[in-house]
């Protein structure tokens, strides 16, 4: 299996590419849209500011919209879990807009929420084995799904709960960071390689696999 | 709940880790890559490298460094030491920080801090502030320590809040390597000023220091390096007796279940 890793052009991909070369597929880092949505499975990084990574998207959102409603597997992380919405308070410029919603300031006394937090998960597979998961975040923004049933985990800081992980379709998302959460980080990881690899990531759950890649 | 952070300080110098005072009587005392990938077993929560040469061909050695430990560490590295400008931080990050702390080069130049937030994020910028009590204030100490500046170390570190900073890497010049404990006023003083994360840093003696550090000085988190690396205590210990007292610390790793899932 293939694996895009997306380089918007900002900050540290070294640890994610090889949490995910660990699982025994290849990595290809690419800034390019047409490139990474041919390979079989895409992974949207968790690096930079909104507005910087909204730019570095095409022009034509729908391009990778359609991809992953068609069943391109796709892991985003922080960053690149807002990505997947409409927009950001953080910035200008529009989303992938696969999930419906928008990216809101975290409301806490400390901003950014840095550091370890505990994630409540449910049973979607890409949380076997990871409970009780402990897993570190640096961000100043959290996600706002308009239906709360895109959320697959939530974590509470300073007494608000936001969505810690997502899922439509084939397509992840972790607020967090896997590959900076040691090793039940590392775990998430693999379970999403596996099932994307599987060609049953979803869980069973909604549909947009009609289509699908093999 | 957001888990107070147990954080462990490496020197690095030119690829190694070493030891001692920070400018004389240096040991060598190992390779950062094992020592990261060896705390973070241990329980450490992140990992802080400190560069101490910060000369142009040991700074090219740091980002080999850097490199080496981002691909085999899954905790957030930290690197600080001899960043000059914003120009200095991309390629930290590229090579594999998570986050970059500077010291001089902001008190040099404050606007540096909005221009590394504005492109970078000010989740991977770190203010590093190294104050000494002077009266009943806290005094801003530059190049390591030997240069006294006339900035008050609360009110600097609400500018730097201000310009972007999102972290405050916080250390005593009074306490370092005195292993009596954290300077609990200061800590306090500034973490209560700033809505951005406080690492209380010199002092750690005992794991009730990290105690005192999070309950009394209102830290995020606590910086841990020599008590370590004699050997003294070990970030599990610490992480035991931090939670027997009822702080919230993330658990030390299972150490079966890490070599299962070590890549």
């Amino acid at each position: 299996m293939n694996v895009a890793l997306f380089d918007y052009g900002a900050g540290n991909l070294h640890s994610l590419r090889k949490a995910i070369e660990a699982c025994g597929v290849d990595v290809i880092t690419t800034t390019d849209w047409a490139e990474a949505l041919r390979l079989d499975a895409l992974v949207l990084p968790g690096v930079g500011a909104f507005g910087h990574a909204a730019a570095a998207l095409p022009e034509d959102r729908s391009a990778i919209r359609v991809a992953l409603e068609g069943g391109l597997p796709c892991l985003g992380i922080c960053l690149g879990m807002q990505l997947l919405f409409d927009g950001s308070d953080e910035s200008d410029g529009a989303g992938i807009g696969l999930l419906p919603g928008r990216v809101r300031r975290l409301r806490s006394a400390v901003v950014p929420q840095m550091g370890w937090n505990d994630v409540v998960i449910t049973g979607d597979p890409v949380f076997r084995d990871a409970a009780p998961l402990i897993a570190y975040y640096a961000n100043s923004f959290v996600c706002e799904p308009t239906h709360a049933a895109d959320a697959i985990a939530w974590s509470e800081v300073d007494g608000t709960r936001f969505a810690a992980a997502v899922r439509r379709g084939r397509t992840v998302g972790f607020q967090f960071h896997p590959e900076k959460s040691s090793v039940q980080g590392l775990r998430l990881i693999e379970n999403w390689v596996t099932l994307s690899a599987r060609g049953e990531a979803d869980g069973g759950a909604r549909g947009a696999l009609e289509g699908g890649r093999p | 709940m957001l888990r107070p952070r147990v954080i462990v300080c490496l020197d690095v110098r030119e690829g190694r880790v070493v030891k001692g005072t920070r400018f004389r009587g240096l040991r060598d005392v190992g390779d950062p890559v094992e020592l990261a990938a060896r705390y973070e077993a241990e329980g450490a929560d992140e990992i802080v490298f400190l560069d101490i040469a910060a000369s142009g061909e040991g700074r090219a050695t740091l980002l080999d460094t850097v490199r080496a430990t981002a691909e085999a560490l899954f905790v957030p590295l930290t690197v600080g030491g001899g960043v000059r400008s914003a120009d200095d931080i991309g390629p930290l990050l590229r090579a594999g920080a998570d986050k970059v702390s500077v010291n001089t080069a902001a008190v040099r130049d404050p606007g540096l801090l909005s221009l590394a937030a504005e492109r970078f994020g000010a989740q991977c910028i770190v203010i590093s502030i190294d104050a000494a009590r002077t009266g009943d204030a806290w005094r801003c100490w530059t190049h390591g320590g030997s240069v006294p500046t006339e900035l008050d170390a609360v009110a600097w570190a609400s500018e730097c809040r201000q310009r972007g900073a999102g972290e405050v890497l916080l250390t005593s010049i009074d306490r370092d390597g005195a292993r009596t404990g954290y300077d609990l006023d200061l800590t306090r003083a500034v973490a209560d000023a700033v809505p951005i994360p406080v690492i209380a840093s010199g002092g750690a003696g005992a794991a009730e220091d990290l105690r005192d550090a999070f309950h009394q000085g209102h830290a995020s988190a606590a910086l841990v390096a020599g008590i370590l690396h004699d050997g003294l205590t070990t970030v599990g210990e610490l992480k035991d007796r931090l939670q027997a007292w009822g702080v919230g610390v993330r658990p030390a790793p299972d150490r079966d279940i890490l070599s299962g899932a070590e890549p």
